[in-house]
């Protein structure tokens, strides 16, 4: 190895590794950044629920939100198996509603104001769970969700 | 030869023919969609009958309506002149050429007026019709919808009329011009006819262009700002195109926000009544929300307006009462497009009116407003 070599080498490895600690700053940052102060303050509301049902809760689990997310219930309304009936099973991508209507994607770094409003978010967790699983779902299960898209 | 047709009555002539051409094509064959080139067709031939009415007053001779009176005596002469050449067997011969009249003989005269008059009456229930059943022109702030449905048998019983009318009068064209010898079209282009020995006189008058010409500007100068005025009123029992808020809201963040007059009143109490399975999904509100729609739409149902959709979907499907797409008014309309339309991912389903009726939210529907989206085409 020449001189030069060496050189191009041990700057292309430096390069590599300050770009690889950009883009890990840069993604915990997005990460952090998604959850806005409402979105904390839901996400701690259903903290104590999720607390107050099962003794044993810990904390929210992306990876939880995420299987609950692709799973095939099957259990809901007949013509909605699971959530990616409508909002595909890529959260950054528009999902659409059965009657043909847009919907903005349910990541957050896609759509920022998602589950901002405890309201709004309750409605719709009210109404989806029903038509996909035939049932309410639980604080956790919400959690778990809102924490998945959060990282998505 | 000698000079029979005026420049400006050969305009007339074959100017009315490509408007009725245009109105007839656009209202038998044409899809709905068309409803602009039909309008255009009927205001085209209005137009051009007012002013032969008045060059029939103020232009030369054989223009003169005083030139071809109508008369049943003349007309029954002229029929019995016909028939004696029969009977004599001299029909079709130059010999038998009679042609007394240079410019209308009785018949055509007589098929002349009942052409004006019979254009008259379908242009005037074309717009009738189009006040009362789309709610668009110069009496759509009058005319209600039940009006609209005995102008349209009207209408197409007058069009069907002067379609036969217009069989006729080529027949006698092409009948009399074997008869005389004569191309009578060519002479509508030229304007010229042989001259002959044995015509009858007729008084000769010489046109008056400006006269006519000022008549017909004080004419249009009254008929048409009014008729620009009156269709800018508010169509009668047509709903205001903004829909409530918290429907609009709501509802549309599912679906195309439905115009509550596409529905009557109870079919939207027993939709509120099920938001828990609608349409094979939970669609449940607060119950302050669900209350407000439900006073919204209840008190704007079909019933309440007299637009066409307003009508026609009052009518429901028994087994299928809720959906719009299942009312057998639906079912006609959308008959002839394929299944794969509706799924394409351009339209998103049949419940995605406004994919292709770019007045839907309005709850107008009106023809002109349907563009189905090119790269939906199957």
């Amino acid at each position: 190895m020449s001189e030069t070599d060496r050189y191009m080498f041990r700057r292309n490895a430096l390069r590599r590794l300050a770009f690889g600690c950009v883009a890990l700053f840069a993604s915990a940052g997005i990460a952090l950044a998604a959850i806005g102060a409402a979105q904390q303050a839901v996400l701690d509301q259903y903290a104590r629920q999720a607390k107050a049902e099962d003794a044993k809760f810990t904390g929210f689990s992306a990876e939880r939100g995420k299987a609950f997310f692709l799973a095939q219930w099957n259990s809901g309304h007949g013509d909605t198996p699971s959530c990616s009936t409508c909002h595909t099973t890529d959260p950054r991508q528009m999902g659409r509603t059965r009657a043909g209507k847009d919907i903005n994607p349910m990541a957050l770094s896609r759509t920022p104001d998602r589950f901002s409003d405890i309201s709004k978010t309750e409605k719709w967790f009210g109404r989806n769970c029903d038509t996909v699983i035939g049932r309410s779902c639980t604080a956790r299960e919400k959690g778990d969700f809102i924490t998945f898209m959060a990282g998505q | 030869m000698v000079k029979v047709w005026d420049l400006a009555l050969r305009l007339f002539h074959w100017s009315l023919v490509i408007s009725f051409a245009l109105a007839a094509y656009t209202g038998f064959l044409g899809r709905r969609n068309l409803l602009d080139f039909h309008i255009i067709g009927g205001v085209a031939a209005g137009a051009l009958i007012t002013f032969r009415v008045i060059w029939g007053w103020l232009g030369p001779t054989y223009a003169r309506f005083r030139s071809f009176p109508l008369s049943p005596r003349a007309m029954k002469q002229h029929v019995d002149e016909i028939l004696a050449e029969y009977r004599s067997g001299k029909a079709g011969s130059t010999k038998s050429r009679h042609g007394a009249e240079l410019g209308h003989n009785p018949l055509g005269a007589a098929m002349v007026y009942a052409l004006l008059l019979f254009i008259a009456l379908t242009v005037l229930s074309g717009v009738v019709l189009l006040g009362g059943a789309v709610k668009q022109g110069p009496l759509a702030f009058l005319v209600t919808w039940d009006v609209a449905g005995l102008t349209r048998d009207i209408h197409q019983a007058l069009a069907i009329a002067l379609l036969c009318m217009v069989g006729a009068h080529l027949a006698g064209v092409i009948f009399e011009s074997r008869r005389e010898s004569i191309n009578l079209a060519a002479s509508m282009v030229t304007g010229l006819k042989p001259v002959l020995a044995n015509a009858r006189p007729v008084a000769a008058f010489r046109a008056r262009p400006w006269l006519a010409t000022i008549i017909l500007i004080a004419v249009a100068a009254v008929i048409v700002p009014t008729t620009i005025a009156l269709a800018r009123l508010p169509g009668l029992g047509v709903p205001p195109a903004k829909l409530d808020p918290v429907y609009a809201q709501e509802c549309g963040a599912c679906h195309f926000a439905y115009p509550p007059s596409l529905a009557p009143s109870d079919t939207w109490a027993q939709m509120m009544d099920g938001l828990d399975h609608h349409f094979g999904e939970n669609a449940v509100l607060d119950a302050a929300t669900a209350a407000h729609i439900r006073a919204y739409l209840t008190d704007n149902g079909a019933e309440k307006w007299d637009t066409r959709p307003a009508h026609l979907f009052r009518q429901r499907d028994a087994a299928d009462p809720l959906s719009i797409t299942a009312t057998p008014s639906w079912q006609r309309f959308h008959r002839d497009l394929p299944a794969a339309l509706f799924a394409s991912k351009k339209i998103g389903g049949k419940g995605a009116c406004n994919a292709c009726h770019q007045d839907a939210a309005t709850g107008r529907f009106d023809p002109q407003a349907i563009e189905i989206p090119e790269e939906a085409e199957p």
